[in-house]
């Protein structure tokens, strides 16, 4: 629902989807990655998410498995079914936490998986070296 | 023949006999008489003919009676015998034969009467033993029932074939649905569809109430824990009742003193409320830490977010710190949402037993052959590697997924790979073929499991969730690899599968069966005119220093069993060394092989005397040579202050009681000629264990001398010769 568009020629760094229902996640991360340079969109239900993907093709998905209607690990196997989104990276934000919630992320074929409460350091962390390989295959 | 056509036969035959003979003789006299003189009795019979002829009336009349009397007064009543004894020794025992023949005949008569009431008398005796006997088999019967219904658990007992010998009110409860009693909630089941329930009795068999499959399932699983001898045989699964309750099953194997598989025990608990209960509180911890997690996450990002960037604008600092200010409320709402909830109850898991993964793996594959016709193989896995699972419905639930993937994809050949990771078991089962929607699997965990001869009235989500695992495809579209992974938490195995060991039927009847305890009468003044079955024994024998006790020969080993009920306790015994504070003579050594140094850290005779007299009170002390034992612990009396006043038997005087002809009464010849087996012989323990068993022999054999009670027996001791010996 809420998708703001941002003007991707200026930030070539990396553009970055975060998909997350929860305001109280979306609006810091947005902020952090935006000071960092990335361009950044938001999708606050799994539908949204879905087609921003399909449409807009980021590079980096910021995902909470917990997103509903579809769910972020149905999201995560759509993606790599697509072979058109090959070069998309996954990276699972959740607050989804046990053990087999991660392994069902990773089997899901998620590039990484970060639980709830996180550091900023830690997903920053994550999304440059996620990002690092997406542009290192590019080019 | 009827009596009245006998007679007349009778009487005809007799009659017609007579008339022959009177006949042959009035043609013989005939033939001597000369012409003249026959023709004139000839004359003499035309003229008197009346005279002949009522004669001849009278004479067969006579004849008539006389045989009648014959025939009433001896052939009749002869004639009844037979049938009457037969009424007496068949369906009358009251029935008497009736004195109405001749005095000959009722001398008979009355002998058999006598006869009639001394086996009338017998057979009450016999039929009040029987009643006897029963009452006793009954009280216990009444006993175990009421031990077995007042348990928690569902116990059903069952025969090798599967034939109910035996189940409890719960079991019945919980297959017939019927609710006997209040205290356990039968309230049935949310969402459950109740079909009807089967029947239900002794000597039905278990599968009409138990899937068939379950069953073999769990015997084959004891018959390979039987065969390895692991340490817990047990076999665990969980039933869905009719009524859609989930049933906590336990079987353990019966076997015969001969280690032979005869039998099994089902023991079943309800765990529906409580894993519904489980579910809820999981669902309550996931939602809790979920929103937690989240609101901290709002927190600590914009917490982090504002050290990081000191310098945004006021208005930006301000939407952070109102993030901060909102996701702390949700927090303590969380918090106290979770506080209101009622605290965690005692969690009951579903039974999730250890099984290596070999083993399952193996026994899908010929299941996914036969019942799907599609290959399974398994391809990599441990050796060693132990799955934590409810192997029945686990593998069903495998075999459910292959017939799936096998509709929505068409492919038949399947490998699997089970891998352990760090605190996960990944269950892959992979195909050469396209992958499956991860919508789809949901679809398909709210399928029933069921497949062609074999189900369980549970959904597959149901069975993840029970074994806390989790289901989700993957694939490998670049090597065209698709697959389905069941990630299950390596959980630490049921403790009580560990310790469950087989029911053994022991040879004889398990001395605990002695219920009759319960209804001791107690110390009884009259107990000397009690009968020698009903009392309580402690047979005992010591070791000693040497033979003379007076001389200062100390114990230095009391061993004792006890008797009740006529029933040896071979359990309840009293064993136990003595430090005799002196040194052992060479000889007696010889005789008990006690060495010195084993003494030494035993009690003293001042310690172990009140505890023998504690093991020994309220029964009757049996010995063999009870006078030199009873002297040992008299002369203890002044030192211990220990008094045995129990009356005494001894086996010796017994013994010479029943078989006064024989001269050697020591323990082993009396054995032998009892056919007893010593074990233990010379020590305190294998002689009181030779004696009780000798004792219990000499009982039936006194009470044929007429010696059925304590005063009797002791009276008899007294009068025989080798009482007169003593110490």
């Amino acid at each position: 629902m809420a998708a703001d568009q941002p003007d991707s020629a200026s930030r070539p760094r990396g553009r970055i989807l975060i998909a997350d229902h929860e305001q109280g996640t979306t609006i810091p991360l947005k902020f952090l990655l935006e000071q960092s340079g990335y361009t950044v969109w938001t999708a606050s239900s799994g539908e949204t998410a879905l087609q921003l993907i399909v449409d807009d093709s980021p590079d980096l998905v910021l995902l909470e498995a917990m997103i509903s209607n579809p769910d972020g690990f149905e999201i995560c196997q759509t993606v790599r079914e697509t072979p058109q989104l090959a070069d998309t990276r996954i990276l699972f934000v959740s607050a989804m936490a046990r053990d087999v919630d991660i392994a069902k992320g990773m089997a899901s074929g998620a590039d990484g998986y970060i639980t709830k409460p996180f550091s900023n350091s830690e997903i920053m962390d994550h999304v440059r070296k996620l990002l690092e390989i997406a542009n290192g295959s590019d080019e | 023949m009827d009596p009245t056509n006998k007679f007349w036969w009778f009487a005809g035959v007799s009659i017609f006999i007579s008339l022959l003979i009177f006949i042959a003789l009035a043609v013989f006299f005939w033939q001597q008489l000369l012409p003249d003189q026959q023709s004139t009795l000839i004359e003499i019979i035309k003229s008197h003919f009346i005279y002949i002829f009522i004669a001849l009336i009278l004479f067969i009349a006579a004849i008539g009676f006389g045989l009648d009397a014959i025939f009433h007064s001896y052939i009749l009543p002869l004639n009844r015998l037979p049938e009457e004894i037969e009424v007496i020794h068949t369906v009358n025992p009251n029935h008497r034969v009736k004195r109405d023949g001749s005095k000959l005949i009722n001398l008979v008569i009355d002998a058999i009467n006598d006869v009639a009431d001394h086996y009338q008398q017998l057979e009450n005796d016999v039929t009040a033993r029987v009643i006897e006997a029963k009452s006793e088999v009954e009280k216990e019967k009444n006993i175990l029932a009421v031990i077995m219904s007042e348990l928690p658990e569902g116990v059903l007992i069952c025969n090798r074939d599967g034939q109910i010998l035996f189940f409890n009110k719960q079991a019945k409860r919980f297959f017939t649905g019927k609710k006997e009693d209040r205290r356990v909630d039968a309230s049935p089941v949310k969402n459950h569809k109740p079909q009807p329930f089967p029947f239900f009795g002794l000597g039905r068999s278990v599968f009409e109430i138990i899937d068939r499959n379950l069953i073999s399932h769990a015997l084959d699983d004891i018959a390979d824990k039987l065969a390895k001898e692991t340490s817990g045989v047990a076999s665990y699964f969980v039933l869905i009742a009719k009524d859609g309750r989930h049933l906590r099953t336990e079987m353990v194997p019966v076997l015969n003193h001969q280690r032979d598989f005869s039998g099994f025990i089902l023991i079943i608990s309800d765990i529906t409320s409580q894993l519904e209960m489980n579910n809820q509180s999981d669902l309550r911890v996931q939602s809790l830490s979920g929103g937690i997690r989240t609101s901290l996450a709002g927190v600590r990002a914009a917490v982090e977010t504002i050290m990081e960037f000191p310098n945004m604008s006021a208005d930006q600092a301000r939407e952070f710190t109102r993030i901060i200010y909102q996701e702390s409320l949700k927090i303590g709402r969380l918090l106290s949402q979770h506080a209101r909830k009622s605290p965690d109850r005692p969690r009951s898991q579903w039974p999730l037993i250890e099984t290596r993964a070999d083993t399952m793996l193996e026994k899908i594959t010929v299941k996914a052959k036969h019942l799907l016709q599609v290959g399974f193989t398994p391809e990599a896995y441990d050796d060693d590697l132990q799955l934590s699972t409810d192997s029945y419905s686990f593998s069903l639930a495998v075999l459910f997924l292959l017939q799936r993937v096998y509709d929505e994809t068409e492919v038949s050949d399947f490998s699997c790979r089970v891998h352990q990771t760090k605190e996960m078991i990944n269950f892959d089962i992979r195909w050469q073929g396209k992958p499956i929607r991860i919508d789809t699997v949901h679809t398909w965990e709210d399928n029933v499991l069921s497949l062609p001869d074999m189900g369980l009235p549970l959904t597959l989500g149901e069975i993840i969730r029970f074994h806390d695992a989790e289901l989700c495809p993957y694939s490998d579209t670049s090597q065209g690899w698709s697959g389905l992974r069941l990630i299950l938490p390596a959980l630490p195995p049921d403790s009580a599968a560990l310790t469950r060991q087989p029911t053994i039927i022991p040879d004889s009847r398990p001395e605990f069966y002695d219920f009759d305890l319960f209804n001791q009468p107690g110390q009884d003044p009259a107990v000397d005119n009690r009968l020698l079955t009903e009392l309580t024994y402690t047979v005992f024998d010591t070791e000693t220093t040497g033979l003379d006790p007076r001389g200062g020969d100390e114990i230095i080993s009391i061993g004792a069993v006890r008797i009740v009920n006529n029933h040896l306790m071979a359990d309840d015994r009293f064993d136990q060394l003595v430090n005799p504070q002196r040194p052992l003579r060479w000889e007696s050594i010889q005789i008990h092989g006690i060495q010195e140094k084993s003494l030494k850290h035993q009690p003293v005779i001042a310690e172990v005397l009140p505890r023998f007299h504690q093991f020994a009170e309220d029964t009757i002390l049996v010995a063999h040579n009870a006078a030199f034992d009873m002297r040992m612990l008299q002369i203890k009396e002044a030192e211990t202050g220990i008094r045995f006043i129990n009356p005494v038997l001894d086996t010796l005087l017994l013994s010479s009681i029943v078989h006064p002809a024989q001269e050697n009464h020591n323990l082993m010849t009396i054995a032998e000629r009892l056919g007893i087996h010593v074990s233990g012989r010379h020590t305190a323990m294998g002689d009181a264990l030779a004696t009780a068993n000798m004792f219990l022999k000499l009982v039936p054999l006194l009470a044929k001398k007429g010696i059925h009670t304590l005063q009797q027996a002791r009276e008899a001791s007294e009068k025989t010769y080798l009482a007169r010996l003593r110490y």
